[in-house]
């Protein structure tokens, strides 16, 4: 087999195959992209699992990845604002920008959304990508591949921290150090949070979770919600203005509200089961708000400032490199919950 | 001379001439409009009688005409949110949908956009018009062609009151009882103010106003802006929290500043000199916010649904109708400052309303 535009295709649940895929055109406003580096995200390896998530089937065979960054390389019609040459990192989703959600600036809730490996669309794991140009951000020279790929995750927590109203001085909970809770973390603190606490199962993770800023680490070692909320209020002083609750588990979503400030922010950003149960009326007497997030909406450019300007610092968060051919161990080993981010590098092989 | 396409183009200044155009077809996401009522706009008449407005000068042939609502009579590809037949509101603006201006929401800030009857962009006092077809806006049934071309002055109210942060028990002070002034109340009632003073050196216009529901008048004619100021807290009881300035003078401007609560807001609407003198120790001192406004942003829906569900009813306000083939009297009649709207029919067949 060829591997010109080397290409990570899901056909079906648990059927991953790397197949070669014919070099797409760019349109008219698009362009032509040489994918540099790919991260993994949870959502990935759910779609290669389970074949599906919520709402969104995989019906046809799809290539997976999202969180990624490119060379352009060829220019569509009418492209003025990027050069061939340039170094983007790619926000995965283009919307219809007619809607009332484009035009209210809410792209991110549109509903004919078009985005990278969510079916049935196409993601961008492959040697090469077709995508619209004033979704490819320029990356200044000091900003690596594996950076801008780490811009997708790190737009989540902008949007996250931007939901919730994470401002100066802050007390902030944040619920799971995956690698969303990390850069939740990161970002709570660029945006002047006084003090973040993290919680987890896991105690190597809570050690990153420490490096990374957080002040406080509150490792959850009962199903009692209120357990972890007592160690939360003691390692603080106070319970927390704002929870950022990353993990999707049904017990840490009760634990953020109970552990949130009267008058203060919930975001949920964690997916778990559809349906969970959720203290509303603690929550409703005291006025505390939950709020949902969806991905992000004109994030990328902050996400791009933090890193640039070296307020926030993703390179840890790299564990595990493999190459474009090696996908499907790559895959592996994020089913497999090993290392925080897997990137992968699509450059072809040189001779 | 044939009239299939009969439209009111600019030449130059005081050079208005009604012409022949061709009728472009529309390409993708686009719809072309038989177009019914057409209003005039003070800009319009001001570019008329200047040959330039804003800045912009008039150098090539310009048709006017941005305040308009009409039928869809053929569909460009890709579109489907609209059906040949249905009756639409024209927002007169395409914003370029990929800066961030667009995509956060404010594509009226959009550096790109094409705004119609500014130079450069065809307006559509016309038969037939090619627009896109996201920024024509379905009418709802119980609302005339005409109430729909006030869709546009209305959105720009809309605008104003959402700048300023007019909502249910404000007191507003509105400087200029022209048609954007007594819109800019009519809006406000409708989002549950307490009380609006309304003010102008126009006693019909005072008049007129207080017909719509101004709570209470001022003829500021020979006053100073700090009388009046003191006038407007003693008719209302306490000073505004909220004034939206719709004069562009720079006495009223002024008035605005020293008249308004403090933290309270002032909205610039007005358009006038380019320059003007504001009180700033005054604005400071009492944490007054001045923002201007620029057209509307995603405003034509709640204009519409405001006319539909009878909260605002903009029927008085239109006081002249004319036809297409009398656009120059039409023009005649605004310069000269009679009625407070008029309209300009383009529809062939229809006479009158």
């Amino acid at each position: 087999m060829t591997d010109i535009n080397l290409t990570a295709v899901l056909f079906e649940q648990n059927d991953l195959r790397m197949e070669d895929c014919p070099i797409p055109t760019p349109g008219p406003g698009q362009v032509l992209l040489e994918m540099k580096e790919v991260g993994i995200c949870g959502s990935d390896v759910h779609y290669w699992t389970h074949g599906r998530i919520g709402d969104f089937v995989l019906k046809a065979p799809m290539v997976l990845g999202h969180e990624a960054s490119a060379i352009v390389s060829k220019l569509g019609e009418g492209v003025t604002t990027l050069k061939v040459g340039d170094r983007v990192a790619i926000e995965p989703g283009v919307p219809c920008r007619k809607c009332n959600y484009c035009k209210t600036g809410r792209y991110n809730l549109c509903l004919e959304m078009k985005f990278c490996a969510t079916p049935p669309y196409d993601g961008n794991l492959a040697r090469f990508y077709v995508h619209d140009a004033d979704f490819c951000f320029k990356l200044p020279d000091h900003v690596s591949f594996e950076e801008g790929a780490l811009l997708e995750p790190l737009s989540v927590a902008v949007h996250a921290t931007n939901r919730a109203g994470v401002k100066l001085g802050n007390t902030v909970l944040v619920c799971g150090a995956g690698p969303i809770g990390l850069l939740n973390i990161l970002t709570a603190k660029a945006k002047g949070a006084a003090f973040v606490c993290a919680t987890d199962l896991d105690a190597s993770r809570l050690e990153m979770a420490k490096k990374l800023g957080a002040d406080f680490t509150v490792q959850v070692t009962s199903r009692d919600p209120l357990v972890t909320v007592q160690a939360i209020e003691e390692a603080l002083g106070d319970k927390a203005d704002i929870a950022i609750e990353c993990s999707g588990a049904a017990p840490s979503l009760k634990t953020a509200i109970y552990a949130t400030k009267s008058g203060g922010v919930v975001v949920l950003v964690g997916l778990g089961q559809e349906m969970v149960e959720m203290p509303v009326v603690n929550a409703g007497v005291r006025e505390v708000d939950i709020r949902g997030i969806f991905r992000y909406v004109n994030c990328y450019p902050t996400a791009l400032a933090m890193i640039a300007s070296g307020k926030v610092n993703v390179k840890p968060l790299v564990t595990h490199r493999f190459k474009l051919e090696e996908s499907i161990k790559a895959f592996e080993a994020a089913k497999r919950g090993e290392g925080i981010k897997i990137m992968i590098s699509c450059d072809r092989k040189k001779e | 001379m044939t009239d299939n396409n009969l439209t009111l183009v600019l030449h130059g200044k005081m050079d208005l001439r009604l012409e022949e155009k061709p009728v472009l077809e529309p390409g993708n996401g686009e719809v072309q409009l038989s177009m019914r009522q057409v209003g005039i706009c003070g800009s319009d008449v001001n570019i008329w009688v200047h040959g330039e407005h804003g800045g912009y000068i008039v150098d090539s042939p310009l048709a006017l005409g941005h305040e308009g609502s009409a039928v869809i009579r053929k569909l460009g590809p890709g579109v489907t949110t609209l059906k040949v037949g249905d009756r639409v509101a024209v927002e007169p603006a395409t914003p370029c949908r990929m800066c961030a201006f667009c995509k956060g929401g404010r594509y009226n800030l959009c550096p790109h956009v094409k705004g119609l009857a500014m130079p450069g962009c065809d307006g559509h006092l016309t038969r037939t018009f090619v627009m896109a077809a996201d920024f024509c806006h379905k009418v709802p049934d119980n609302v005339s062609d005409g109430e729909a071309a006030m869709a546009e002055p209305m959105a720009v109210s809309v605008q104003a009151t959402n700048r300023g942060g007019v909502k249910m028990g404000d007191t507003i002070l509105i400087c200029g009882a022209g048609p954007i002034g007594l819109l800019c109340m009519l809006t406000s009632k409708a989002r549950g103010v307490h009380a609006v003073c309304i003010t102008d050196i126009d006693e019909r216009r005072l008049a007129f106003a207080r017909e719509l529901g101004a709570d209470h008048t001022i003829n500021v004619r020979g006053k100073s802006p700090q009388d009046v100021a003191a006038e407007v807290e003693e008719l209302l009881g306490d000073k505004p929290n909220v004034t939206l300035e719709c004069s562009g003078a720079q006495p009223s401007i002024t008035t605005a500043v020293y008249a308004t609560r403090s933290g309270g807001v002032v909205v610039l609407v007005g358009m006038g000199a380019t320059t003007n003198e504001i009180p700033t120790a005054e604005a400071s001192f009492r944490e007054l916010d001045i923002r201007g406004t620029f057209r509307y942003v995603n405003c034509f829906q709640p204009a519409l649904k405001l006319m539909s569900s009878g909260l605002v009813n903009v029927k008085p306000l239109m006081t002249h109708e004319f036809r297409l083939e009398d656009a120059l009297q039409a023009f005649e009649t605004a310069r000269k400052g009679e009625g407070i709207k008029i309209l300009i029919n383009c529809h062939k067949e229809t006479q009158g309303r």
